[in-house]
């Protein structure tokens, strides 16, 4: 399954004093790749919801940076 | 000093969860007009709703004001606790 996370590579000089990182992530929302939202999402319960921020579990996004543990969903 | 029973919390929190539903559904429903499944099931919490702050008024007073909730005797809208003070 292709993830929410997208990476891309940074420029690296030669003249760079510290270690180059090579490789940096960012996070992009569920609803980038849904388009015009279809009927009949699988839904969270109230509850549930109320926690998450979105009614559907298709957009549920934590938006967690890479270096904090991925605790639920993507 | 008075204390709130854990009860008064947990209606609370559940009307705040249908609250977040029918606000969901609005915003939904605004995009797709004739989805039949989600406008029963926004009726459906619309009714639930009226159901839990009609329970939340006979015990703990009115929610809103002017009009939107019945008072209770003495007027005690006024009372503590204020929802910031929850």
């Amino acid at each position: 399954m292709n993830t929410l996370r997208k990476t891309w590579h940074p420029y690296v000089s030669p003249f760079d004093p510290c270690t180059p990182i090579k490789v940096k992530t960012y996070s992009t929302p569920p609803n980038l790749y849904m388009g015009f939202q279809p009927p009949g999402l699988e839904q969270f319960t109230p509850m549930e919801a109320l926690r998450a921020g979105t009614l559907w579990k298709a957009f549920y996004d934590p938006w967690y940076s890479p270096y904090e543990k991925a605790r639920e969903g993507q | 000093m008075k204390q709130l029973p854990a009860d008064y919390y947990q209606l609370l929190e559940q009307l705040q969860a249908v609250d977040f539903v029918l606000v969901d559904l609005t915003l939904y429903l605004d995009t797709h007009n004739n989805d039949t499944e989600a406008i029963k099931q926004f009726n459906h919490y619309a009714k639930e709703r009226k159901k839990l702050r009609n329970a939340i008024e006979s015990k703990y007073g009115p929610l809103m004001q002017f009009g939107h909730s019945y008072s209770g005797q003495p007027w005690n809208w006024d009372d503590a606790p204020w929802p910031w003070q929850v």
